[in-house]
């Protein structure tokens, strides 16, 4: 067999393509339904870690029961750039096409808003980020905020991924009460206590940031500046001071 | 055939491949994945059980259809079945091993352009029956693994204090004003380790400049 002929070489080129064409092919296809699964999952697991809902994310909670509770009590909304609740719409009907609608992710407990959630998406360094954040039914105090997806660097920007980063979110504010007017956090380079005064109205609107991340943090606070904005127009009418 | 599984000659091939002609500390290669991966020893072993599982598969399929490779197209046709391999155990983790699957992201996919795969396929399964090639492949995969592992260890424990996510630098030595070295979660610190590693092995084997 001369192997090296012309016809040979493009009839073998021609079953390697085939070949491994409809392997990938099938196996694509064959995992979509499992694979969708997941990624919706992944969605839900992080509104929930959002509105710091905590007992279906313990690690022995199957797929099946996260989701019992997200439907539960999670109700889901599109709203628009004026911030009226588009009727009729899910957040899962969105596309790429849909501009100025945005989806909202309400947490009620009995009936009771307890938080409002909704995902936050920019630049990091190296990246782009992508969380939730979720709000007291208050409208002002943040309630939790989660990374999910990002490309920093392992153990500095990446580290935004990790509990303790997202825990000094915790309790901190968005709008100012002495200025009345919305002021979204910062995250600060190092400790909030030692950057700005230790005054408790300072300290409700910085975040400790990330040792040597200081450009991801930069990142994260002009994200949750741009998100918590585009969210006031609906969250604005909730507040009551 | 007729030849023992494991003769005389097959231990050698395991040898060489682990030992004599380690892939990163004798042919330097795989120096790219050996830098980005070993920030944190957990994504170290992933990779590395990620590249001996596709360099030993695809040096076993290189091996049954060497005979019928046009010679002009042989680099094409190794990267496809590179490809078709890694992209299939990519779609399995991310329908099975979800969480895996979304800390290695890229990392998987990167497996390709290693060099250490296309390497092995070019230099040794073009020419080799399939149970060598697979003997070949597990060898340079484990000499790969073994030096990337032992930078994940000693960059995860100095860059971050922790080794597989848990605590190991005790909060006392914090306390009293231990960094964490910040280098060594950059790719500088993987270069000096590498270099260090590169050294005191070639030293043992008795490398010498050809």
């Amino acid at each position: 067999m001369n192997t090296s002929s012309t016809r040979y070489t493009f009839i073998f080129a021609v079953i390697v393509c085939v070949v491994s064409a409809v392997m990938l092919s099938v196996f694509s296809e064959g995992l979509r339904p499992q694979k969708e699964l997941n990624e919706e999952l992944d969605v839900k697991k992080n509104i929930l870690k959002a509105v710091a809902l905590k007992e279906p994310l313990a690690p022995k909670m199957k797929g099946g029961d996260v989701l019992e509770v997200y439907d539960s009590k999670i109700e889901e909304l599109v709203i628009d750039k004026e911030g009226h609740v588009v009727a009729g719409k899910t957040p899962k009907q969105l596309t790429g096409k849909d501009k100025d609608l945005y989806p909202l992710y309400i947490y009620k407990e009995d009936g009771r808003v307890m938080a409002y959630a909704f995902p936050i998406v920019g630049q990091g360094l190296w990246s782009t980020l992508y969380g939730y954040l979720a709000v007291e039914a208050d409208a002002t105090t943040i309630r939790g905020a989660t990374f999910y997806k990002h490309g920093e660097t392992p153990g500095l920007g990446g580290e935004i991924e990790k509990e303790w980063f997202q825990n000094n979110f915790k309790g901190k504010t968005i709008y100012s009460v002495k200025e009345h007017k919305l002021t979204p956090v910062v995250v600060v380079k190092g400790k909030a206590a030692d950057v700005v005064s230790k005054d408790e109205y300072e300290l409700s609107h910085h975040v400790d940031g990330i040792t040597a991340a200081t450009l991801t943090g930069k990142g994260v606070t002009e994200l949750i500046d741009r998100w918590v904005r585009v969210y006031d127009a609906y969250l604005s009418k909730l507040r009551k001071i | 055939m007729g030849e023992a599984l494991l003769s005389s000659k097959n231990q050698k091939i395991l040898k060489d491949g682990f030992w004599d002609t380690n892939p990163i500390t004798f042919q330097i290669l795989g120096i790219c994945s050996a830098l980005a991966v070993t920030t944190q020893l957990k994504a170290a072993i992933v990779m590395s059980l990620g590249l001996t599982f596709v360099t030993a598969g695809s040096n076993v399929v290189i091996s049954l259809i060497r005979n019928f490779i046009p010679p002009q197209i042989r680099i094409i046709v190794q990267l496809t079945v590179v490809s078709a391999l890694v992209i299939s155990i990519d779609q399995l983790l991310r329908a099975y091993m979800f969480d895996v699957s979304k800390q290695l992201s890229v990392f998987v996919g990167l497996i390709i352009t290693n060099c250490i795969v296309m390497g092995r396929l070019e230099a040794f399964a073009m020419g080799n029956p399939p149970w060598k090639s697979f003997l070949d492949g597990l060898a340079n995969g484990a000499g790969y693994s073994a030096v990337l592992i032992m930078i994940g260890i000693i960059r995860e424990i100095f860059g971050s204090g922790t080794l597989l996510g848990f605590h190991v630098i005790p909060a006392s030595f914090y306390a009293a004003g231990y960094v964490n070295n910040g280098m060594m979660v950059l790719a500088p610190g993987a270069f000096f380790l590498l270099g260090i590693i590169v050294w005191i092995q070639r030293s043992i084997s008795g490398y010498k400049e050809s």
